[in-house]
């Protein structure tokens, strides 16, 4: 049995090839303007590599921020449902994972078979993303895979009470004309970062073991500071950008196995200089009755297929990036009738 | 003995403020921009106020300071909120003010006042740059144009762009693939978008503490008249802009001067 799965994230474009549980091949590109065109690249590497065919491909998953964007892919799953499956992998005994992208980052608790039992993820803030390195990087005119190692060479960190980008250079910038060396500059900001990923993964409990996963976690100094933090030494594999994609490739086997899934408490929403806004639906709670729709004044619920086909309450995904702006939050709705007070099974959940 | 001047000094990231009063009203005020040292900027815009009237800067003055940089200025005399500032200011200039909203350089308040003029709620968001008034200047630098122009043109806009309002950095990238979209985003509905974003993560804060007429708005940003309309659009009312909006705070601190003074002889 072969199977491939493809990871578009905003950077970069991985992909993996599995035969029979083995990784045969895998790739890693830049994503381009064209998702659709640098997944057929990524495709075309890997065949080339391996003297296979399309045809001989059984099944193809697509994952990550452009996985819509994959002509020949079968099906297409979640980048946290991937990264969850792609570290369980490599370490089964892990049960929490971060997960460090271009320009997100995601917390994400699973269970022995590396299936998600919760979740957070940031994408609305720069603050906390590989964006954030680049920025810096640029700033400090030093190449991006330089400054983890360059920032383990501080002596004594600047502190950063800021997790803005934007404010963040500045600061930067004014510490350079200042004479500070780019080393404590440059520890500070990894500082700032894990602190801010520490946040991320309180919110979904960490426990034994942890592992890294994405781009930045082949950034050394990014990794010592997280694990500094967390208090746990990570687990990485050999290359922990891969994952998404493997994960991806994992579920083509599955589902050419007709394995189901369980549920978990999804979050949408989003964390920015100005607070946590996230509404929380337990997939194993919820029965996707349909009342919340009907409820909630401003109008955030779908009721939906998941991933395993089965109907479940979802915030709309155009809503999600917006949440605070239409929902006061639970403590101001104000109304007598809303989601929580409809929700029969109590499986909604508001952080402000 | 000659009675003692009441200073209010408003320290902002980017401009310092300062307003003169004497028995009557206000005898002058001054806006420069903040350099590195903010004592050095706080003397200088004294100094700018002062000129106006003839005065020098000696111990005949009560300063309160207010603003980001307030502590860095070691010869004011106290220092008060920002927010109460800003309800003071604002009510002396309009009383029937009930929520302000104020954005500056670096950050954006919304302040509630009862109907006495006293602050009864607040808030505050400085952490990151989406929704201030540096958001405003870089979008202006990537669109080439100034933030005059901008204004001009969002009233032209038929449509709005999606912009985020929660990050500034993937804002920019937005407005950059806006730009060189095929065909291109109109100029116009870009700004109109770059508006919206500033305008409903503020509306946010405005619902959190209660929307109640009538609404000023003060701050730099407040001179931007596109940006004051969209605002008008989302509220559905006109908003109330004070004559010099930049130095609202700094007014309110030169009357809690006033009263402090009052208070003492």
């Amino acid at each position: 049995m072969i199977v491939a799965g493809i990871d578009i994230g905003s950077r970069a474009a991985k992909g993996v090839i599995l035969k029979d549980g083995r990784i045969l091949t895998c790739f890693i590109g830049d994503t381009g303007p064209e998702s659709v065109k640098t997944s057929e690249m990524v495709m075309a590497e890997m065949l080339k590599k391996t003297g296979l065919s399309l045809k001989d491909i059984d099944y193809v998953v697509a994952t990550g921020y452009g996985r819509v964007l994959v002509p020949f892919a079968n099906e297409n799953v979640s980048e946290i449902s991937a990264h969850a499956r792609g570290v369980n992998y490599y370490f089964p005994s892990v049960r929490t994972i971060l997960d460090m992208g271009g320009q997100d980052c995601k917390a994400i608790s699973i269970d022995g078979k590396g299936q998600v039992t919760n979740f957070v993820m940031n994408d609305k803030c720069a603050g906390g993303t590989g964006r954030f390195l680049e920025m810096i990087a640029e700033v400090l005119n030093l190449p991006l895979t330089r400054i983890g190692d360059v920032s383990l060479e501080s002596k004594s960190a600047i502190s950063f009470n800021t997790i803005c980008a934007v404010f963040a250079k500045t600061d930067a910038i004014n510490n350079l004309r200042k004479g500070v060396a780019k080393s404590d500059i440059l520890a500070g900001l990894h500082e700032a970062i894990a602190t801010r990923c520490l946040n991320l993964l309180k919110r979904v409990s960490i426990q034994k073991d942890f592992s890294i996963s994405g781009g930045i976690s082949k950034n050394k100094g990014m990794v010592a500071k997280i694990k500094e933090k967390v208090g746990m030494e990570p687990l990485l594999s050999e290359d922990p950008q891969i994952i998404g994609a493997l994960g991806a490739a994992i579920f083509a086997t599955e589902r050419l196995k007709g394995v189901e899934t369980g549920g978990m408490k999804v979050n949408y929403g989003y964390s920015d200089g100005t607070g946590e806004y996230f509404i929380s639906v337990d997939t194993a709670k919820c029965d996707g009755c349909n009342k919340c729709v009907t409820a909630c004044p401003a109008g955030l619920f779908v009721v939906a297929n998941d991933e395993s086909g089965k109907p479940r309450a979802m915030v709309k995904e155009e809503l999600r990036k917006k949440i605070a702006t239409g929902c006061p939050g639970f403590r101001n709705c104000g109304q007598a009738v809303n989601c929580h007070s409809v929700c029969a099974r109590d499986a909604i959940r508001h952080t402000w | 003995m000659e009675v003692k001047k009441a200073v209010g000094l408003d320290v902002g990231s980017q401009t310092t403020k300062a307003v003169v009063l004497d028995g009557t009203g206000i005898l002058a005020s001054a806006v420069i921009t903040s350099g590195d040292d903010a004592e050095a900027s706080a003397k200088a815009a004294i100094e700018q106020a002062l000129q106006q009237t003839g005065l020098q800067f000696d111990s005949n003055l009560y300063i309160t300071a207010t603003g980001i940089g307030a502590k860095s200025v070691s010869f004011s005399h106290q220092q008060k909120g920002l927010t109460t500032c800003l309800a003071r200011g604002l009510h002396h200039l309009l009383p029937s003010v009930q929520l302000a909203i104020d954005i500056g350089a670096e950050s954006s308040t919304v302040v509630k006042l009862n109907e006495r003029g006293k602050l009864s709620d607040y808030a505050n968001h400085d952490k990151c740059a989406a929704g201030t008034g540096i958001f405003l200047q870089q979008m202006a630098k990537l669109m080439l144009m100034s933030l005059e122009e901008m204004s001009a043109h969002s009233f032209k806009a038929k449509n709005r762009a999606d912009v985020t309002n929660t990050c500034a950095v993937f804002a920019e990238s937005e407005v950059i693939s806006h730009v060189h979209r095929v065909p291109p985003t109109p100029k116009e509905d870009i700004i109109a978008g770059i508006f919206y974003s500033v305008v409903s993560r503020i509306m946010t804060m405005c619902k959190r503490i209660g929307i109640k007429k009538d609404v000023a708005i003060t701050g730099g940003v407040a001179l931007n008249k596109g940006l004051v309309h969209v605002f008008e659009q989302e509220f559905g009312f006109a908003l109330l802009v004070p004559e010099s909006p930049q130095a609202v705070a700094a007014l309110g601190a030169a009357i809690v001067s006033k009263e402090t003074l009052e208070k003492g002889t």
